[in-house]
């Protein structure tokens, strides 16, 4: 397990009498797009928010890279490198869409109050250099969210341009896990489609490694090389999809138990 | 009357056309008791003296007259939706006008017979029979209640009228009477300029004893404003529309140049003007001061602080303390550059001690939680416990004095000033230097520098820094603290730093991490900012903009009480701040000149002496009249103008994004 990237074990966090992990472990190596898929309310958001330092977990340890990072605060652990999405897309509306990418970068960038105010060379090159990585992250999404749209504000932005500037925020901040929450939730299929293949190409072009946790079975499908299934905290499967679309455990979860005999499915 | 209820959009029309009875009623009533209560609070009686044409208008008359016309024409105003034709204003314009300010006649003019048959007087003292006489006409009530009546009528018809006038002549009549509203105002300004100029004769020809203006001056400012305004409307029109045509960085250049400009003629002004005037400028610019660190605070991070006034007080105290022969147990006996490091550090103390406990605060609670702490502030300078430091009640005296015996003063030593000038150009030769050093591709929009010419730089700021170390006072400028010229200078000097790191600050990351604090607090710590430092940081540097703000106040007065630093204080500044527009400098700028300039400050007097009484309902009506017709501000940033207009943004963008489409579709 030198690969090692993401090693969580036996995560667990209740919020009072429910448990919305117990004991989940999941490993993810450098390189990988690992799924995390389960029905409503499994604890897929919870685990996020848990790796991200928005919680803190009751039990268990988050590794990243071999630090544990369970009890940090969020910004320690962007800083760290892992960088996430949301479901419900928080992007700071009244900043423009460059403005948005730009102030993600602040973990990366170190010019202090004393240059900002001389307008040293450093701090100049470094507001330089913010722009161009913004103009260039965005550049990955193609026309999407090029020319004009970099100086609109944020809220006038289109639900699916929405959710891509959220993905381009979180690259801005030169993560090397990326935790996506349902990045196609809301999109039409000729957006899901596009999507599927820029996830694929978030790591076979900049080198992310990706959690993601997705609804539609197509994308998972598509873009994961494992599959994480949780279900009422509790990581009930794992593996390729095709191992797990076929789990009797996962189909139960989703469906429900067949009524009569137990071999319905498949 | 009879109930004329006929639908908007229908095509019965009587002579009251689509304007109901009820509406009629409505806006009656409120117009009626606008002008009772403006004549019963006092308004109408102290502001009477005061002419504003003299001898025909009043501004006592002024102050209601525009009650009837206003609500005349508002009444039979429609709202103009695109694609719907407006029926063409006619007769129907005028009668409900002259309804509606019949019916404001008909409710003074009870006010006037209720007050002349009961004493009201023990409840409201300026209901004087004076008053009632000014208002009835100097008639008997019966009679000056009808011809209330009569008046008010024809009033409403004639802010009815306005509708039937062509835009091309509405236009020019409203700057006519902006002018002439404006002349008033400006009567002390005019009115000094010309005498500091030796022009004093025709200053007795524009403004009489009364303060109004006399008639044929009258004349002249709104013939000429008329006209002004009919020659001139398309150029100002094409002028504005380059400005906003411009590109971001000529945009910038022209408000660098509008800036130093203003900041030029800031610097000429005090000499213009008389000792009352300067008093004006220099609490204005006070009041700027302390409005662009609230505003780094409210503005740019987004923490609503209501007890400000405690850093102001911070301010003024430590200067107090460590400059004043006669501070209580402590007197180091500073001059006062001296003691601006102790303020500075006492502010930054004051901010991280304020700022630490309530920065996990959020909205609401944080603004109740400074307010309490403003209010601390006060109570512990007040305490005997802190007496033999603050002197409790009794303030402390001899505030940063000139020498033995005379009075609170700053002495600026030029050297000082050479050499703190040096020190910022060494520090700047140093880091061109550094950043020659290093071995970088050269970057678009990124200057570089040869290790030659950094050395130089270095070398005349250290030749600079040693000359004034050297010869500190070759050359000074001694203010004194009762001498508002020299206090606005100094004043201005220090605004103009504020402004200068308010805005470098704002456009830099630290900037960028406020705003984004202020829009999103876990997502902004979610892309890696430190919100406690990034909101302390915030807190800090308003509190020190604040601390200066304070220290110049102490020298200003001499002596400082706890009293001066009531939680008004704090309101006054968040008000200023609003009004002008929430992360804006020159917003801060401009609600300070309105509101401390004009109103005048909470202690201080404005251009109109006889709003003094009033002030403060006239803040109250001000703030609520922003918050309902332009919440964003007088001047906002383009980012607090797009917030608070988000339809009008969204339907510019859609419109925007169909041209979008289409040129993305050509290739």
């Amino acid at each position: 397990m030198t690969a090692a990237i993401l090693d969580v074990r036996a995560l667990t966090k209740r919020f009072g009498g429910l448990n919305a992990l117990s004991g989940v472990d999941l490993t993810v190596n450098s390189g990988e797009i690992v799924s995390v898929i389960g029905p409503n309310g499994a604890g897929k958001t919870t685990f996020f928010n848990i790796i991200s330092g928005m919680f803190h977990p009751d039990q268990g340890e988050i590794l990243f890279r071999g630090d544990d990072i369970a009890g940090m605060t969020p910004d320690q652990v962007t800083k760290l490198g892992v960088a996430r999405t949301f479901q419900n897309v928080r992007l700071f509306p009244n900043m423009t869409v460059l403005e948005n990418v730009m102030v993600a970068q602040h973990c990366r960038t170190r010019q202090g109050m004393l240059s900002a105010l001389l307008r040293s060379p450093g701090f100049l090159r470094e507001e330089a250099e913010i722009e161009d990585r913004a103009r260039e992250v965005l550049s990955f999404f193609g026309t999407r969210l090029a020319g004009y749209r970099h100086d609109q504000p944020a809220f006038v932005l289109s639900y699916a341009n929405r959710r891509r500037l959220e993905i381009a925020r979180a690259m801005a901040t030169q993560p090397e896990l990326l935790l996506l929450d349902e990045p196609t939730a809301g999109m039409n299929p000729r957006e899901t489609r596009e999507l599927t293949e820029l996830i694929g190409e978030l790591r076979d072009e900049r080198g992310f490694t990706i959690v993601v946790i997705e609804h539609d079975m197509r994308v998972v499908r598509d873009v994961s090389d494992r599959v994480a299934v949780l279900d009422h905290g509790i990581k009930i499967a794992e593996g390729s999809y095709d191992e797990v679309s076929s789990d009797d455990g996962v189909i139960e979860a989703y469906l429900g138990r067949p009524a009569a005999t137990g071999e319905a499915a498949s | 009357m009879t109930a004329v209820t006929t639908p908007v959009g229908s095509a019965r029309r009587g002579v009251l056309g689509d304007v109901t009875a009820r509406s009629m009623l409505r806006r009656g009533a409120i117009g009626g008791l606008t002008v009772v209560f403006i004549a019963a609070i006092g308004m109408f009686e102290t502001f009477d003296a005061r002419k504003v044409i003299d001898p025909i208008v009043s501004l006592g008359y002024a102050s209601i007259v525009w009650v009837p016309i206003m609500f005349g024409y508002l009444v039979s105003k429609r709202q103009e939706l695109e694609g719907i034709e407006a029926p063409p204003p006619g007769a129907s314009n005028v009668v409900s006008g002259g309804a509606v300010g019949a019916i404001v006649g008909f409710i003074v003019g009870l006010f006037l017979l209720i007050a002349d048959a009961v004493h009201l007087r023990d409840i409201f003292l300026n209901i004087s029979p004076e008053m009632r006489e000014t208002l009835g006409f100097g008639q008997e009530p019966l009679m000056g209640a009808m011809l209330l009546v009569l008046a008010g009528a024809a009033l409403g018809a004639l802010g009815g009228t306005l509708h039937l006038l062509p835009e091309r002549l509405r236009g020019p009549l409203r700057s006519a009477l902006v002018a002439l509203v404006l002349f008033n105002f400006a009567e002390l300004v005019i009115g000094n300029i010309l005498r500091e100029l030796g022009a004093g004769a025709v200053d007795r020809l524009i403004y009489r004893p009364s303060r109004g203006l006399s008639m044929p001056a009258a004349a002249i400012v709104a013939v000429g404003a008329f006209l002004a305004k009919i020659l001139m409307s398309g150029r100002v029109r094409a002028a504005r529309d380059k400005v906003v045509g411009q590109s971001e960085s000529a945009k910038r250049r022209t408000a660098l140049i509008g800036g130093v400009l203003l900041v030029a003629i800031g610097a000429l002004m005090p000499s213009l003007f008389g000792t009352y005037l300067n008093e004006i400028l220099s609490n204005v610019g006070l009041f700027i001061l302390l409005g662009l660190g609230l505003n780094v605070v409210v503005g740019y991070a987004g923490l609503l602080d209501l007890g400000y006034v405690a850093f102001f007080a911070v301010g003024a105290y430590t200067t107090a303390v460590v400059t004043s022969p006669l501070s209580p147990s402590f007197s180091p006996e500073l001059a006062f550059f001296e003691a601006l490091p102790w303020v500075l550090g006492m502010a930054a103390v004051a901010g991280l001690v304020i700022g630490t406990p309530v920065i996990r605060m959020r909205g609401d609670y944080l603004a109740i939680v400074t307010l309490g702490f403003g209010e601390i502030a006060r109570i512990a300078l007040q305490s005997d416990w802190l007496a033999n430091l603050f002197g409790a009640a009794q303030g402390i005296i001899r505030i940063s004095p000139l020498g033995p015996g005379q009075g609170a003063g700053i002495r600026v030593s030029y050297g000082y000033v050479l050499a703190a000038v040096g020190i910022v150009l060494l520090v700047i030769g140093f880091l061109r230097w550094r950043d020659s050093q290093r071995d970088v591709a050269p970057l678009d929009g990124v200057p570089s520098y040869t290790a030659r010419s950094s050395l130089l730089l270095m070398g005349a700021g250290a030749l600079a820094a040693v000359l004034g170390m050297l010869f500190p006072t070759f050359l000074t400028w001694t203010i004194n603290g009762i001498d508002p010229p020299a206090m606005f200078r100094i004043v201005l000097v220090f605004a103009v730093l504020a402004g200068f790191v308010t805005w470098r600050l704002q456009e830099s990351r630290v900037g960028r991490a406020w705003v984004a604090v202020r829009e999103d607090e876990q997502i902004a710590q979610a892309m890696g900012i430190n919100i406690v430092t990034t909101k302390l940081l915030a807190f800090v540097i308003g509190a020190m903009l604040a601390s200066f703000g304070g220290a110049l106040f102490a020298v200003k007065l001499g002596t400082i009480f706890p009293h001066s630093f009531q939680i008004i204080q704090s309101i006054i500044i968040l008000v200023i701040v609003i009004v002008g527009g929430m992360g804006s400098l020159r917003g801060v700028a401009i609600g300070a000149v309105v509101l401390i300039g004009v109103l005048g400050g909470p202690t201080q007097p404005g251009l109109l002496r006889e709003f003094a009484e009033f002030k403060l309902l006239l803040y109250g009506v001000i703030l609520i009249w922003m918050m309902l017709q332009r919440p964003e501000g007088l001047w906002p940033s383009a980012r607090r103008a797009r917030e608070l207009h988000a339809e009008e943004t969204l339907q510019d963008v859609w419109l925007k994004d169909v041209d979008g489409e289409a040129e993305e579709v050509k290739p």
